[in-house]
């Protein structure tokens, strides 16, 4: 894995009431290449190399998916809102287009 | 009588170009057309602060900062050395060291930047190779250094042997070049706070706290010097290499104007 991607930081309340709605909010480090740009030195093309799915799970149950294509900027942050009615973790799963996964999991625990 | 206010205006013209060249050295200050303090508010005014908000979401920088520390930590070259042996445990003898950098060094009889002092250290204490400038574990290591003075103001020295450096970095400031005959100064004294097309032009005081920093443009994080190339090509300029003299001469004048503020690595810019 080249140095600087995947690293992941997902940020959600210290404090959390149970039922109440909470917003997450999680970035990854990735290049997101579209493809379509150059190398100038060397006039060849960059292949492209982008995270083209991402899925959220809170407990097993899986609550969002994401189909991302090139649009995306590089290092992507992606923000939701998730409703705190149960003490489970938040496991966040990103592919690329390469077959490399990346995956982060954090704990909600509601008072 | 319009042939006459012809000549005149052709004549006033070329008055203004030679003047504006000038290459005699001395140097024309320029006076500031808004305060910092002006900037800030017309700054908010235009662009609100989302990079405030985005940086504190997540800076993708903050990565890097980790990295440095590993870096910092880990044993290079053929004499068996880290930057840890000689500067402690993660760096904690460097507390504030960047606060006075850029700064006069004697065995190079120039300015060193904090990139160039790393340099220097690993070659000759640890016998490791100079790291190339701008790569991933360059700027990581530079930001966590930096990083260990977050918060402390800047307090860089102009007086003795690095005055004559101040002003050469100084004129290189002023100086037009380019296609465009611009010079940093023209943008960033002479017009800052005013537009360019849908831009804000920014002021100097804040230029040079916050390196390196995320920049959105880039999508990566990059150096204060990368900055000057970039602002070069903008003027149609042949940008210098990175740790050239004059860049660091350069570095040291930005650094100066910046002085009293806290150093805020890593920045978030758009």
């Amino acid at each position: 894995m080249p140095k600087g991607i995947g690293r992941i930081k997902i940020r959600i309340p210290r404090k959390i009431k149970k039922g109440a709605v909470i917003p997450v909010k999680a970035l990854i480090t990735h290049p997101m290449e579209t493809g379509f740009r150059k190398n100038k030195k060397t006039g060849k093309k960059i292949p492209a190399y982008y995270i083209n799915d991402v899925n959220v799970y809170y407990g097993d149950k899986l609550i969002t998916h994401c189909d991302w294509t090139i649009a995306v900027s590089a290092n992507p942050f992606m923000s939701f809102y998730v409703k705190a009615d149960k003490a489970a973790p938040l496991k966040i799963v990103w592919k690329d287009i390469k077959g490399g996964v990346y995956e982060k999991t954090v704990q909600i625990t509601p008072e | 009588m319009l042939l006459l206010s012809v000549t005149v205006v052709i004549v006033s013209f070329g008055l203004t170009r030679s003047q504006a060249a000038d290459d005699t050295g001395t140097i024309k200050e320029f006076k500031q057309s808004v305060s910092p303090e002006e900037y800030q508010r017309r700054y908010k005014e235009f662009y609100g602060n989302f990079t405030e908000q985005m940086a504190e979401e997540g800076n993708p920088a903050d990565f890097m900062v980790d990295d440095g520390k590993v870096l910092f930590n880990k044993v290079a070259g053929t004499k068996g050395k880290s930057c840890a042996s000689c500067h402690k445990d993660d760096g904690k003898d460097l507390v504030g060291a960047a606060t006075r950098f850029p700064k006069y060094d004697a065995s190079i009889k120039g300015i060193k930047t904090v990139a160039l002092q790393i340099n220097m250290c690993r070659k000759k204490n640890m016998g490791a190779k100079p790291m190339k400038y701008q790569s991933y574990d360059q700027l990581a290591l530079v930001l966590y250094v930096k990083s260990l003075s977050n918060g402390m103001p800047i307090n860089v020295s102009i007086d003795g042997p690095a005055r004559p450096f101040y002003e050469k970095g100084k004129a290189f400031y002023y100086k037009r070049m380019g296609q465009l005959n611009f010079s940093c100064a023209v943008c960033h004294v002479k017009y800052a706070g005013y537009k360019a097309r849908a831009n804000l032009i920014s002021n100097n005081r804040h230029h040079a706290d916050h390196w390196p920093s995320y920049r959105l443009k880039w999508g990566k994080t990059g150096s204060l010097q990368r900055r000057f190339r970039g602002c070069m090509k903008n003027m149609r300029a042949k940008p210098l290499a990175y740790q050239s003299e004059l860049y660091r001469d350069m570095e040291l004048y930005l650094t100066n104007i910046s002085n009293g503020l806290p150093i805020e690595v890593p920045g978030f810019r758009m």
